[in-house]
């Protein structure tokens, strides 16, 4: 296929004016093609970051810079660092000394007791965590080659939630799985969570929570 | 990127080979995003958890029972892709229709449902950052018309007085640019407060 034909294709693809078996035809030569993929994807996010731009004000297209905005943009600025250095200063305030979570590392840590924790859309419930040392193994979609770091809150009280334990620089066991030891003994009853955030990384972190009775 | 044909990648799989799993990931996950995008009406979160969920089904079933012609993965994941949207849809319809029963008459693709916590904000940054660039105003609206209000070409043209060559390079060149502001993530802070 030529070049011009691929991009006229991609162009009808993105617009819907392709049928739909000659989009499902399209599609599965998407899902062998990654390069391909990838060009088509581009242009999607084109569509789709120009409708969301216009949806603010469709005079973006039509003049390059607005200084009212820069202002609000600058009074936003200083509300969003405040926020950010309060943020961190009672981060760093409230971690514990004392070791809640921690990596797994022996082979003998994957005989005892395990708790698997998926994300379920539209699950009603969430795990419950034994008692005693728990090897607590999260299913996800993993890179491999990242590092993640994984944070245990403790979501008691809605209104302060708090970080109990982080663990940086934790590598996937698999591209599925990732797993941390858990005492839960030092967990009182309630609500949990672990937070699996990528290194360098702006990705929306996982969340997976879990209860303590 | 070296392709690995899907007999070969299922074969591996079945026998617990995890490199085989990151180099199905790897391929396969640019196209299902392609083909969910389009079934996501702009949610970026939905897209991404059925990514996910497409990934995981599809590598659970090959560790397991495998799948009837293991030649033809691409198109199962494809297909478990396509399946996952659908439920996802009739699910978020049902949703709506037990606290609004006019809810269902609604386009689920109209884009009303976009909000600033699921849209491809990068995106909106890189497109902003492109329309600051474009020398031409004619060259935004171009754009605009021809992605916003999916124009012909040729009116655009006629209307903007361009000749299709012209039309062509422009349009090569925002993509190219969009690509490279993508890639290069280079968004200042100033372009991240543009979006409040």
């Amino acid at each position: 296929m030529s070049a011009d034909k691929n991009t006229a294709l991609i162009e009808r693809y993105v617009a819907g004016q392709l049928s739909e078996p000659e989009a499902e035809a399209f599609e599965a030569y998407c899902v062998e093609n990654p390069d391909f993929a990838r060009r088509v994807e581009f242009e999607q996010r084109l569509k789709a970051g120009l409708a969301q731009v216009a949806r603010g004000n469709t005079a973006e297209f039509v003049r390059s810079h607005n200084p009212v905005r820069w202002k609000i943009a600058a009074a936003a600025g200083v509300v969003l660092a405040l926020g950010t250095a309060f943020y961190a200063f009672y981060h760093s305030a409230s971690l514990p000394g004392h070791a809640i979570m921690a990596a797994v590392t022996t082979e003998s840590q994957h005989t005892g007791a395990m708790l698997r924790l998926a994300l379920v859309r539209g699950a009603d419930s969430s795990a419950t965590l034994a008692p005693g040392i728990v090897r607590v193994e999260i299913v996800g979609l993993f890179d491999p080659a990242a590092h993640y770091n994984v944070e245990l809150e403790c979501l008691k009280k809605k209104q302060n939630i708090k970080t109990l334990a982080t663990l940086e620089g934790q590598h996937p066991t698999s591209p599925v799985t990732l797993e941390v030891m858990i005492d839960s003994e030092r967990l009182s009853s309630g609500t949990y969570s672990l937070q699996i955030r990528k290194q360098g990384s702006d990705e929306e972190p996982l969340d997976f929570p879990f209860q303590k009775d | 990127m070296d392709f690995v044909p899907g007999g070969e990648l299922s074969r591996r799989i079945r026998e617990g080979d995890v490199s085989a799993e990151s180099e199905l990931i790897r391929q396969f996950e640019p196209g299902l995003r392609v083909l969910l995008r389009r079934r996501t009406g702009g949610d970026h979160g939905l897209l991404q958890d059925l990514v996910q969920e497409t990934l995981l089904v599809v590598l659970q079933r090959l560790r397991g029972i495998g799948i009837d012609d293991p030649h033809k993965l691409a198109a199962f994941a494809a297909q478990t892709a396509r399946n996952l949207a659908i439920a996802s849809l009739r699910k978020a319809e049902r949703q709506k229709t037990d606290v609004d029963s006019e809810a269902t008459d609604r386009n689920p693709d109209s884009g009303q449902s976009i909000d600033g916590k699921t849209a491809d904000l990068e995106a909106a940054l890189a497109v902003r950052a492109l329309l600051r660039e474009l020398p031409q105003p004619r060259d935004r609206l171009m754009l605009k018309r021809f992605y916003l209000d999916d124009d012909d070409k040729e009116i655009i043209c006629r209307e903007l007085d361009l000749t299709e060559a012209a039309f062509n390079q422009a349009l090569s060149r925002a993509r190219r640019r969009f690509r490279q502001i993508l890639e290069e993530r280079g968004f200042s802070k100033r372009d991240l407060l543009s979006l409040i």
